[in-house]
């Protein structure tokens, strides 16, 4: 009977040991895995107890901070709803968006991982998260959010030289504060003031996407600025009426007096003569049809394959209609890579992260940049931009004592009256500012959006001129 | 000793890490009922010099644990538990003095399985029902676990009829199924009986516990493989069929299988469980720094769990190792004890103990399904303390017959490896 029960015992031995092999891949090997999953109540629990860091202007002023308010802590936001799409919220119920979500273990001070580190921690009472400091201006997101006067709409102002937002505006907004008390309310709101319109709003870009067009054209060596085009009040193409605004007619013009009035049926012409294939490739350079790389969820927009346009299809292209979607923020970068002399600089929102001491732990001054037009071509386009704020369709855009350059479009689309398009960059010698305003269902973009475009652009060249860096 | 000042550290840690504005009372009382293993194992070692001088040190270090950890998440138990502990450590005393002979064993074996069958039919009709199983008798202000008792009950009743008859299923030559089948028969009724009840009522760990207890015994006993793997066969088959069944089996098992189907609703405490687990790490959170609150009966089922998040994989491997030790001395008591009836009721509760502790310590870390049954000496709760140290007290009444009469079974015993 004996050796039988030292067989017993050596099973439940065994047994035991499995038990603890087993412990040792759940709690050591695959244990910081595990405990790091977001469905771990802990993660929630220890950002409770971490007090979060501020998120600054670029002039350090507070955009958001936390209160101790009865044992909790409770997110501040003084401008209320001025910066909702850039910062977004911080709800124990509907969890995070915006910066509050991007750079969250950084505001959280995350990661202690290190012992010692975390030692510290233990020791150092309540720790405090990490501050950001954003590249966005106060000065330039109110003059944003007072242009768009109530509409509904985007605003989105570059630094075409890095890259930098200075401003980024969606119109209706939310206070971020109040995200918990009315969610339904701000959830079910027809007119969607969660949705981010400068990033993730996608309209047709209409004649703002001239600009592409002509680039593609000057880049073909098919056309020149001086190339005659005719100007009737419509045509037509493979059985569609292609007409332009207002039904206004010129006649023969270049191509540069045909991009000033915005002459659709020029354009209609010029890419006949360019082919899909040209316009479709200068639309994905310059960034269309492709998320582009940002510090919060960006939309693709679309740019149709050249192989799917007929000649209908290529015509209504040709004046940024057709199925072409683009979003405000992809627009902005189209007016700020041609300041830039061919050049698109990544956009970006963090310039610095600071630790609660307020020692800079980390610093941008750029996130990037890739070429998408040679110099001299970008200059001759930004020159043809010009000519349209200063005697084409954008002349309401004007600044005194500032060349302006801009591209006025009104968008026909399936929700009502024209969506208004102004994009543009100032001062057009030596570009400081970009900038993309649109404004839904609002009518003629060169008389709602271009006046929009002339506030923003001189607050933000204002505020360059105060802060010492014209 | 060691773990008595060990705990009472223990207590006194979690005291001031977590409540340090209340009264030192519970605290006391714990460091009280550890202090009480102090006495009893001076008593064991003047009276009982035989005695295994292990067992009672290595319940002593499980008890510090117990107490530390149902003081570190339930605090207003400590107090209860601390006194289970001192009844338990009584009754051990007492089962040590009267009960120490096993003939009555022998004479009361059916007895003490109709009084395990009637236990749980009680159970089953008025019993309460607590987290989807009917697992208490109330008694008077207490509540009973019969599970815990019958235990016991079930371990004398099989060796008392093993010990009968285990012999005749020896016997060389041919087999003779019929009357082996009838004089196993009472063992496979009373085992059936408790299994339909247990699986009725949900308890499914208690059933996988009897259920092994008795292939453990009955091969202990006879040596008989071919009776083990028939027997193994039938319990596939009747889980088998169980899933089929019964759909809380089926959710145990789905769960099991993969708790993040549904990690807020059935898969809850085990994703729970894990996530505390792996919180721990090697070292742990520390003493009141984790969040045992999170998971649902972390003083019961899910205890060790919470060891795992507070002291980590230092902790739980402690803890197996305090069960692994305190196995091989119970194997090592039955493997040295003079008459067949004491290596049967031995192994019985050696058998008992390590497979339940293995039950519930791999099902709350989800190694296997998760049913919840007590861990012998860690767990709260009175009836499991109580028949923990009561099977204690036999262990030791046992060991301390000493080893090795000139009678035969117990010259096999000799031989026997002690058991790891």
């Amino acid at each position: 009977m004996a050796p039988r029960v030292a067989n017993l015992g050596r099973l439940l031995a065994g047994l035991l040991v499995v038990l603890v092999v087993y412990l040792a891949g759940v709690q050591v090997i695959w244990g910081p895995q595990l405990a790091d999953q977001a469905g771990n109540p802990r993660l929630a629990l220890a950002a409770e107890r971490v007090r979060w860091g501020r998120i600054l202007d670029r002039r350090l002023g507070v955009l958001a901070d936390s209160q101790e308010l009865g044992g909790r802590q409770v997110r501040r936001y003084p401008f209320g709803d001025l910066f909702a799409h850039v910062l977004g919220y911080r709800s124990p119920r509907y969890g995070l968006a915006g910066v509050e979500a991007r750079y969250d273990p950084a505001l959280l001070g995350l990661p202690a991982r290190d012992p010692w580190e975390a030692l510290q921690q233990a020791f150092g009472g309540p720790p405090r998260g990490n501050d950001l400091v954003l590249t966005v201006d106060t000065a330039v997101q109110q003059a944003a959010a007072r242009a768009l006067a109530g509409r509904r709409g985007a605003i989105v102002v570059l630094d075409p030289r890095t890259g930098a937002v200075l401003g980024l505006v969606s119109r209706p907004s939310f206070d971020p504060a109040a995200v918990d008390a009315r969610w339904d309310a701000i959830a079910r709101d027809p007119s969607s003031p969660l949705l981010d319109r400068a990033t993730q709003g996608q309209y047709p870009p209409g004649s703002s996407f001239k600009p592409i067009v002509l680039a593609a054209a000057l880049a073909s060596g098919r056309a020149t600025s001086d190339t005659v085009l005719d100007c009737p009040a419509e045509t037509t193409v493979a059985g569609a009426v292609i007409g332009n605004f207002d039904h206004e007619r010129y006649g023969r013009l270049t191509l540069r007096q045909a991009f000033a009035v915005s002459c659709n049926t020029a354009f209609v012409q010029l890419g006949g003569m360019l082919g899909a294939d040209a316009i479709v490739r200068m639309a994905r350079a310059f960034g269309l049809g492709r998320p582009p790389q940002f510090d919060l969820p960006t939309a693709a927009g679309f740019v149709p394959a050249a192989r799917s346009l007929g000649p209908r299809g290529t015509a209504q292209i040709s004046f940024g209609q057709g199925s072409l979607l683009v979003t405000p923020l992809q627009m902005a970068l189209v007016a700020a890579t041609i300041a830039n002399h061919g050049v698109m600089m990544r956009p970006f929102l963090l310039s610095q992260v600071r630790g609660p001491d307020g020692r800079i732990l980390s610093a941008y001054a750029q996130r990037g940049s890739r070429e998408v037009l040679p110099a001299a071509l970008a200059a001759q386009i930004a020159q043809d931009m010009v000519d349209v704020v200063r005697s084409g369709t954008g002349t309401a855009a004007q600044i005194p004592g500032v060349p302006v350059a801009g591209k006025t479009g009104t968008a026909q689309n399936p929700h009502g009256p024209t969506h208004a398009w102004f994009i543009a960059f100032a001062p057009a010698d030596r570009p400081s500012v970009a900038a993309a305003v649109l404004m839904e269902n609002a009518g003629a973009g060169g008389a709602i959006a271009a006046p929009a475009a002339r506030q923003v652009i001189a607050a933000a060249l204002a505020a360059q001129q105060a802060e010492g860096r014209p | 000793m060691g773990a008595a000042l060990l705990g009472a550290l223990g207590l006194a840690t979690v005291h001031l890490a977590l409540y340090r504005s209340e009264p030192w009372t519970p605290v006391a009382a714990g460091a009280l009922a550890l202090g009480g293993f102090l006495v009893v194992h001076g008593a064991l070692c003047a009276m009982r010099s035989e005695a295994d001088p292990l067992l009672l040190p290595i319940a002593a270090g499980l008890s510090a644990v117990s107490l530390v950890m149902i003081y570190r998440v339930r605090p207003e138990y400590l107090l209860r538990q601390a006194a289970w502990v001192a009844l338990g450590l009584a009754a051990l005393l007492v089962v040590l003095g009267t009960l120490g002979d096993l003939r009555w064993v022998r004479r009361y074996a059916y007895l003490c399985a109709a009084a395990g069958m009637a236990l749980l039919a009680l159970t089953v009709t008025l019993g309460l029902e607590r987290n989807g199983a009917r697992q208490w008798l109330p008694l008077g202000p207490l509540t009973l676990e019969p599970g815990e008792v019958v235990k016991l009950l079930l371990v004398a009743f099989f060796a008392g009829v093993l010990d009968d008859t285990y012999r005749l299923l020896t016997l060389p030559g041919p087999r003779r199924w019929r009357a082996e089948l009838a004089r196993l028969g009472p063992m496979l009724a009373v085992c059936l009986f408790a299994l339909l009840l247990l699986v009725f009522q949900r308890d499914l760990g208690l059933a996988l516990l009897y259920y092994g207890v008795f292939l453990a015994m009955l091969y202990v006993a006879t040596g008989r493989l071919d009776y083990v793997g028939v027997g193994l066969a039938a319990f596939a088959a009747g889980a088998a069929l169980c899933y089929h069944l019964f759909a809380h089996v089926r959710v145990r098992v789905d769960v099991w299988l993969d708790p993040w189907a549904d990690p807020s609703g059935r898969g809850y405490q085990i994703v729970q469980g894990l996530y505390s687990l792996a919180s721990g790490g090697v070292l742990g959170a520390g003493l009141g720094a984790g969040h045992p609150e999170l998971v649902p009966a972390a003083h019961t089922d899910m205890i060790f769990p919470t060891i795992g998040e507070e002291l980590g994989a230092v902790g739980t491997f402690c803890t197996v190792a305090l069960y692994l030790l305190f196995v091989g001395r119970m194997f090592r008591v039955a493997t040295r004890s003079r008459g067949t009836l004491e290596v049967l009721v031995a192994a019985g509760l050696a058998a008992s103990l390590g497979l339940q502790a293995f039950i519930i310590l791999g099902g709350s870390t989800r190694l296997i399904p998760l049913t919840g049954i007590p861990a012998p000496f860690l767990t709260y709760g009175g009836s499991a303390a109580m028949t923990n140290f009561a099977a204690l007290g036999l262990l030791l009444a046992i060991s301390s017959r000493g080893p090795a009469g000139g009678t035969p079974p117990a010259a096999a015993v000799r031989h026997g490896a002690a058991g790891r």
